[in-house]
Formats: C-alpha cells, sequence, structure tokens
C-alpha cells in the first residue's frame, strides 16, 4: 500500500515535469537555448579562471588584485546606486506604459478620422483552440452593432459578430471560419484572406488570379467589397508564396499587421 | 445541506476552470495549443454524481460557453451535455479505480466533444474543413488533457467518491454486492 503509494506520487511528479518540459520547450525560440550555453558555460568558467589567474601570476600581472579592498568598497556603492537606479526605472516604465496606452487612443482617432469610430478595450479572449473570438467592453448601449468592422493601429482587427448591452463578441481575421475580400501590392490583384487552422499566427490568400505576379512584402489591404469592410485598411503583408502544382490552388501566407497577443485597445467603426 | 455546497463547489471549479482558460493556459500552452478542462469537469460530475446531473451540468456550462465566447450558442451546451450523459453510462460499466481507465476515458470523450464542436462549427459557419491541422492540435490537446488527468487524479477520485456516496444512496450496495 506504501509502496503504491509513493509510487504514485512519484508518477505524478515525473509527469508535472514532463508537461512542464514540453510546455517550455514548445514556446522556446532558438536564442533562448543560450542560457543553455550560459549554463554550459559556468561549468568551465571556474577552472577557466583559474588557469588565467596562474596565467597572470607568472607573467607578473598580480598587481590587478592587489587593491581588493577598494574594489569591494567601490562594488559596495555601485550596487547601492544600481538598486536606486532599478527604482527609478520601474516607476518609470509604469508611467511609460500608462503613456503609450494613451497615446494609442489618440494616434488610432487621428489616423481612421474619415470613419465614425468608438474605442474600446479587449477584456476578453476565447479560451478554445479552433476559433479566435475577443470580447470588447463596448456594446449596443455605446452604439455597436453586429456586422460592424473593428480595426486597431496597425490595420484590422475583424468583425463584430454579437452584442450584449455592454459588450461585443468580434471574430477576429485569425478565425477560421473569417474570410475578407482583398487586394494585394500595387497591382491590386483581388485575393480572399481567410484564417486557417495550420499556423494560427498567420493569414491564408487563397482564390488568386493566375495572372497574378505577387512578391514576399507586398501589403494586403481590404477591397471594400463584401460589405463589411470599408476600403484601404491595412490587414497585413505577404510572408510567403506557396507554389502548387496547379496554379489555381496557389496560396499566399500573410503576416497580420495586428499583433492579436497583444491586442489591447480597438476601435469600432459605425459609420 | 452538504448537496448543495457540493454543487456550489461544482460552480465554482467551472468558473476556475474558465479563468484558467482565459489567462493561464494563453501563456501555459503546448505551441499555442491550450488544454480543454471543461471536458474533464463534464465527465467528471457525469461519472460520479450521475442523477442526470453530468447532463445538466453539461448542457448549463456549455451554454455559458456559447454565450459568453462562442460564435453559435447551443454547440458547446449539446456536445458538453453528451459528454456529460456518456460519463453517467461509464460509470455503470467501467471502474474508477483505476488511473489507466480514467484517464483513457478523458482521452475519449476530449475527441468526441473537439471533434462534434469542430464539425458542428464549421457547417454552421460554413468554414473550410482543414482535417490534418485539426487533427495535429487535437492530438496535442488529447496529451495536453492526458497529461493533467495523471497529475490530479488522486484530487479526482478522493472527491469523486466523497460526492458519489453523497448523491448515490445505494453506492455501498451496488459496490459491495
Amino acid at each position: 500500500m506504501y509502496r503504491n503509494k509513493k509510487t504514485g506520487i512519484i508518477g505524478i511528479i515525473i509527469t508535472i515535469i514532463i508537461l512542464i518540459t514540453i510546455v517550455i520547450i514548445s514556446n522556446m525560440k532558438i536564442e533562448d537555448f543560450s542560457h543553455i550555453g550560459g549554463a554550459l558555460s559556468s561549468f568551465v568558467m571556474p577552472v577557466q579562471n583559474g588557469i588565467t589567474y596562474i596565467k597572470n601570476k607568472i607573467s607578473g600581472n598580480e598587481a590587478f588584485f592587489s587593491d581588493m579592498a577598494t574594489l569591494k568598497e567601490e562594488n559596495k556603492t555601485l550596487k547601492e546606486r544600481n538598486s536606486e537606479l532599478e527604482k527609478s526605472l520601474r516607476e518609470l516604465e509604469v508611467i511609460k506604459s500608462e503613456n503609450e496606452t494613451l497615446k494609442e487612443y489618440v494616434n488610432l482617432k487621428d489616423k481612421y478620422t474619415e470613419y465614425t469610430t468608438i474605442p474600446g478595450y479587449v477584456i476578453n479572449k476565447n479560451t478554445s483552440n479552433y476559433s479566435n473570438i475577443i470580447v470588447i467592453n463596448i456594446g449596443e448601449k455605446d452604439g455597436i452593432s453586429a456586422g460592424m468592422p473593428v480595426i486597431a493601429d496597425e490595420g484590422l482587427v475583424g468583425h463584430v459578430i454579437s452584442v450584449t448591452g455592454t459588450t461585443a463578441k468580434v471574430q477576429t481575421l485569425l478565425d477560421a471560419s473569417s474570410a475578407v475580400s482583398s487586394v494585394v501590392g500595387t497591382a491590386r490583384d483581388a485575393v480572399v484572406v481567410k484564417g486557417n487552422l495550420q499556423d494560427t499566427s498567420k493569414l491564408k490568400g487563397t482564390y488568386i488570379p493566375t495572372t497574378a505576379t505577387l512578391l514576399e512584402g507586398d501589403k494586403v489591404e481590404t477591397s471594400g467589397l463584401g460589405g463589411i469592410y470599408p476600403k484601404g485598411i491595412t490587414i497585413g503583408t505577404v510572408k510567403q508564396v506557396v507554389e502548387t502544382k496547379n496554379l489555381t490552388n496557389r496560396y499566399i501566407l500573410i503576416e497580420p499587421a495586428v499583433n492579436f497577443e497583444k491586442l489591447e485597445t480597438v476601435l469600432v467603426i459605425t459609420k | 445541506m452538504k448537496k448543495t455546497i457540493t454543487i456550489l463547489c461544482i460552480i465554482l471549479t467551472f468558473f476556475l476552470i474558465y479563468f484558467l482558460q482565459a489567462n493561464f493556459f494563453t501563456w501555459f500552452n503546448i505551441n499555442g495549443i491550450m488544454p480543454n478542462l471543461y471536458v474533464i469537469l463534464v465527465l467528471f460530475i457525469g461519472l460520479f454524481m450521475k442523477r442526470k446531473l453530468g447532463m445538466t451540468f453539461g448542457v448549463l456550462f456549455g451554454l455559458y460557453i456559447d454565450i459568453v465566447l462562442g460564435k453559435n450558442v447551443g454547440i458547446s451546451a449539446l456536445t458538453l451535455g453528451v459528454i456529460g450523459m456518456i460519463g453517467e453510462i461509464l460509470s455503470k460499466n467501467f471502474s474508477k479505480d483505476s488511473r489507466f481507465i480514467v484517464t483513457f476515458m478523458v482521452i475519449i470523450t476530449t475527441i468526441l466533444y473537439e471533434v462534434s464542436v469542430y464539425l458542428l462549427t464549421i457547417l454552421r459557419t460554413e468554414g473550410t474543413l482543414e482535417l490534418l491541422a485539426f487533427f495535429k492540435i487535437l492530438m496535442v490537446e488529447v496529451l495536453f488533457n492526458t497529461l493533467i488527468t495523471i497529475i490530479i487524479y488522486p484530487i479526482i477520485k478522493k472527491a469523486g467518491y466523497y460526492v458519489e456516496n453523497l448523491f448515490d444512496d445505494k453506492f455501498i450496495l451496488t459496490r459491495y454486492f
């Protein structure tokens, strides 16, 4: 009984470790492995320091360590100074963040002066892996209704799908069932931009005309067709042109202009 | 009184899961993929509370999810209700003493829930069917749910038998005879 209980606890601990490891590794970028490099080098560094010290002794560089007491005193003063500076830095960060949010509001309003807009905050995000819905803090009482386009400072966010008195649900461009009629590049080739499950951080541009010449870096914006989105709102830039055997099936991957992970402020276009 | 408190605890657990899904798992995820703890909760209710409570709670929780965050009202309610009902059926036919069996039940119900929700959403919204991408996400989600079930199994078992004793008067008879 005792043994079984012990084995069970060990099993749970191992599973927790496995889960945390999977989560960490899956979210790591290659640059993050520099920490491992640092950790590995810390094994070698004490030996390396020792060798350098001996080498310095031999070559008569021991004078470098002679004024140890002065250095310690200096180090203490610098540490105190550093903590004071860190404190001021934190305060500045808070002020900066507040300033940025306010600026974002002002910029948004100025940028889209041709539309009548209502600003709102993102208050909730969906909890499913297969859809991409956000909830904003303005609703029917503020004049919002279903079908209205939603934008952010960088570009198009999506459209309102339903409203309550004080909130509205917005289907973002990344949602697998969203589709926006768009134009690409200076040639203004028409494509349909959709969300997809394959790469949920990118958009897919399909129904590309066979004569269209698309290049990476081309700007994608709304065409104004379809009745929901106004013309000329930035959607993103072409990240990759994927060629297929059949020319009609080729598609483009688009990097959205809006960073949906950090999206906080939006504007709903009412007119 | 005890039953009322237990039901309140179940509702509180649902909201706790809701906040975990909306906040914690947005960063503690596997390559952007979150687990689905609602399925585990409703299956738990179905397995241990019976009296059609699994189905009832499944429908209510599903409706809440649909209304607050869903694209269509009814899809999560229907599927979570079915999961609760399946939990009741499974409790009559399988032992809940085995970690392996409970984990297996979670795997099956997670697959069933996500496949149903995905297909019903596609039918309702006329979206494009991306089977391969869907199954890739589903597999990671199932793995996540499996690992979580293994970790919380002792809590499930302990809380489950407490709830079962409270809601099922015939519990002792069915267990020992």
